[in-house]
């Protein structure tokens, strides 16, 4: 299947975004470095459904009734792709946070829970290539996806439940007659369209990749386990 | 203005970056044998 047309409207819708973006008027408290709310939110947002997705097919994985190995390979597509919405959350946010808090980096709940994302995305990648065996890997690697998943109730309610230097939670104020500024709720939502179909486009294609690998690695067990085959014919002959 | 700048030019780099390398891997492994 060709995904030319999810691409180009990911790219197009990318592009807008940035443009849109970066020439939103300056407010009064943030002066230009608002123009980081047409990208920033919506990173965050990928961030987290990358997570819930590969949380959700871990769990599809381990429910007898549904497993198959397509969840195992969703899971481990949305995990990857994940880790470069995470980084790419705490970088933009960081940059956002030095001119209007003063600080790059501070250890309250939400950049604190935001971290601990990235680190177990990453753990959760790197349990990933500690076995070789599919099944096994699938099963234990959906084991730790589902178990990684209560950070992220934890971390979208952070800013509620705990005094934290970020703002509240954004999606609230995209209601009608919240104080944000009709052109901000405007490039915030593009924002929103463009990074999920930027995610959904590296989804497909890092299936593809897992499917790709998964068919390399049948080939080169096969081919071992001939050659072992024909040492032991060696030896017996 | 220039960590707005620097925020969008990481994502796009960033974006681009790891597309080309989905698409390198995806290409080795399609590469006839």
């Amino acid at each position: 299947m060709k995904t030319r047309i999810l691409g180009g409207a990911a790219l197009v819708s990318l592009i807008a975004t940035m443009a849109v973006g970066l020439t939103l008027p300056p407010t009064e408290e943030q002066e230009d470095f608002a123009r980081l709310i047409a990208i920033h939110p919506a990173i965050a947002w990928v961030a987290y459904v990358a997570f819930g997705v590969m949380a959700l097919g871990s769990l599809l994985y381990l429910i007898p009734a549904t497993r198959a190995r397509v969840w195992d390979r969703l899971a481990a597509a949305s995990a990857e792709v994940g880790v470069v919405f995470t980084a790419l959350m705490l970088v933009t946010g960081s940059l956002w946070g030095r001119p209007v808090w003063g600080v790059y980096w501070t250890w309250d709940a939400r950049l604190t829970l935001s971290a601990l994302m990235l680190a177990l995305l990453l753990g959760y990648v790197a349990l990933r290539r500690v076995t070789v065996e599919v099944d096994r890997r699938a099963m234990v690697s959906s084991i730790a996806g589902l178990a990684a998943v209560v950070v992220i109730p934890l971390n979208h309610f952070a800013v509620t439940w705990w005094r934290t230097l970020h703002q509240g939670r954004s999606l609230v104020r995209v209601s009608p007659g919240s104080e944000l500024d009709a052109r901000y709720i405007q490039a915030m939502l593009l924002g929103f369209v463009a990074m999920t179909l930027v995610y959904a486009w590296l989804l497909v294609h890092r299936y593809r990749l897992e499917v790709l690998e998964e068919e390399q690695g049948d080939v080169e067990l096969e081919a071992a386990i001939a050659e072992r085959r024909a040492e032991a014919t060696e030896v017996l002959v | 203005m220039s960590y707005v700048l620097a925020g969008y030019g990481v994502t796009a780099a960033a974006l681009a970056l790891y597309t080309g390398y989905l698409l390198r891997r995806e290409r080795i492994y399609r590469r006839p044998k």
